[in-house]
């Protein structure tokens, strides 16, 4: 009898340990959890995109183009953002302007408010680092991987030219007004102010 | 029989003594006064863009006052560990290290921290941000974005191309690789008919376009992840009398390839300076050994577009005309 009591406390002890030890759980359930600690560079993009560009602090654009003209090494060291040891500096900066001229990859403002400036807004060969590193939305520092944090460009690139871009073109037409706020780099090797392109986070026509 | 000994006189004590604490000390201030040294660890040093970044970061820690000597892994990670236990073992005061494997080098990098050693990524990184005191890498995925560009706007947006990978461990290949498809993806009517890696080798690479070209003779460009990958490509081009026709891109800025370029040989290549790594890694190493020791995680250096137009305006590995 005594035995069989043994056997019994023996199992008992032995089930709940196990019970204890193992938790089980559908496989769908584990792989979303297994996901959410995995860095998303799709998501991050997105997010930025959808609930941070409004609020993101921009340079006035007439500002920066006189600022960028009449020094380009104090101006950019003092206002632009770059990645580690590098000649590429990135702004924010916003305007309003009207279109003088629409291009196959990009649109010619005039900055109201100022003296003859313009500026292009691109329509096409939007890809790089501009968006990421002007906005500093991440830090090279906390990358494992460079590849996870590249990936973020390409992924602000995407949701630009597949969003902001085929709308923008689809109504843009010269002599429109319009608010403008994006990314532009600037590279203080070969500076040419005409050629400086704006990758739009923000198009609104004002007309 | 015992023989008897005599007892030293007071006056010879006193001088054995002073002999004695004179060597001991002599001794000490030598160690002191030897140079402290760093060791440069060098992923293979078959590859003359590697041989310049071990040189000149041998040649940088020297000018600063160090003993340098140069390791060379062969591309082995095993060879690599041997050298990170032997030069533990020697007291090296920090590495400069050039990492055979991303994964794979993690555990040399921390075996050194754990003994107290810095260690001081070039040029290729390890995926780990708390091993490695810092990691000074050129910014590839930058650099190929640009190339990508110029393949897009030389090719008219379309056309048939191959392209040749490094080595399918290091982060650098596919962070070219990736900047490179960031653009050229984008554009549908250049379609890649293969996609190979020959290591970052250049007879490897003239193999690999060799076979590939039996299948797909009508290619017209080629995107190496390196310049010795693409002297290789250009010489199986030569050897199928299709070098004028297909265009080749690389990615170094090495010598045989800036001369290519000027040449209208090779289209374009990717500058990153050896120089400027090894120099960036072996001042922060100083900076070190000297106190310092909050530095960034990683130090991406610029890159430039190297193409058939510019070539006037740059030297080889890295220095401007």
């Amino acid at each position: 009898m005594s035995k069989l009591v043994k056997y019994f406390v023996f199992i008992i002890a032995t089930g709940l340990l196990l019970y204890s030890s193992i938790s089980l759980e559908p496989l769908d359930k584990h792989k979303i959890k297994q996901d959410k600690n995995i860095f998303s560079a799709k998501d991050l993009a997105a997010n930025f995109m959808l609930n941070e560009t409004s609020s993101l602090p921009a340079i006035d654009a007439s500002d920066f183009l006189e600022g960028i003209s009449k020094n380009v090494n104090e101006y950019c060291s003092s206002y632009g953002k770059k990645l580690g040891i590098s000649s590429d500096y990135n702004f924010i900066i916003e305007g309003i302007g009207t279109v003088e001229s629409v291009k196959e990859e990009d649109v010619l403002v005039s900055l109201v408010n100022s003296d003859k400036l313009q500026i292009l807004i691109a329509t096409d060969f939007i890809f790089g680092n501009t968006i990421r590193d002007a906005s500093g939305i991440a830090d090279i520092g906390d990358f494992q991987n460079t590849m996870d944090f590249n990936n973020i460009s390409v992924e602000l690139n995407n949701i630009v030219r597949e969003t902001i871009v085929p709308s923008f073109k689809q109504k843009v037409k010269e002599g429109d007004t319009l608010y403008f706020k994006g990314a532009v780099e600037v590279n203080i090797k070969r500076v040419n102010l005409q050629k400086l392109r704006v990758i739009p986070l923000i198009v609104k026509f004002n007309n | 029989m015992k023989t008897p000994t005599k007892p030293i006189k007071p006056l010879n004590l006193i001088l054995l003594l002073l002999v004695v604490v004179f060597t001991i000390f002599s001794c000490a201030n030598k160690k002191e006064d030897a140079p402290k040294k760093i060791a440069v660890v060098i992923s293979t040093l078959n590859n003359p863009w590697f041989v310049v970044l071990g040189e000149s970061a041998a040649g940088r820690a020297r000018e600063l006052g160090y003993e340098a000597t140069i390791f060379d892994s062969q591309n082995s990670t095993s060879k690599e560990a041997e050298h990170f236990e032997n030069l533990i073992a020697a007291g090296y005061s920090a590495i400069l290290f050039n990492p055979t494997d991303s994964e794979g080098s993690v555990s040399n990098v921390k075996r050194a921290k754990n003994a107290g050693i810095p260690t001081f990524c070039m040029d290729r990184e390890v995926n780990s941000l708390d091993g490695p005191a810092s990691q000074v890498i050129s910014d590839s995925f930058s650099g190929c974005v640009e190339l990508g560009e110029y393949f897009v706007r030389k090719l008219n947006k379309k056309g048939k191309y191959v392209e040749l990978l490094g080595l399918v461990g290091d982060n650098n290949t596919w962070n070219r690789s990736k900047g490179f498809h960031s653009v050229v993806d984008y554009f549908p009517e250049l379609i890649m008919v293969a996609q190979q890696s020959a290591d970052f080798d250049r007879s490897k690479a003239l193999e690999v376009l060799e076979s590939v070209l039996q299948s797909n003779p009508d290619i017209n460009a080629v995107f190496c992840g390196n310049d010795a990958m693409a002297m290789g490509a250009y010489q199986a081009l030569v050897a199928a009398g299709k070098e004028k026709e297909v265009m080749v891109f690389g990615f170094d800025g090495a010598d045989d390839v800036m001369n290519a370029i000027a040449d209208k040989k090779i289209m374009a290549t990717v500058m990153q300076s050896p120089k400027n790594i090894a120099k960036t890694a072996a001042d922060l190493a100083d900076e070190f050994i000297n106190g310092k020791n909050d530095f960034s995680a990683k130090t991406p250096l610029e890159v430039e577009l190297v193409t058939q137009e510019n070539i006037n305006e740059f030297g080889n590995y890295g220095s401007k005309k």
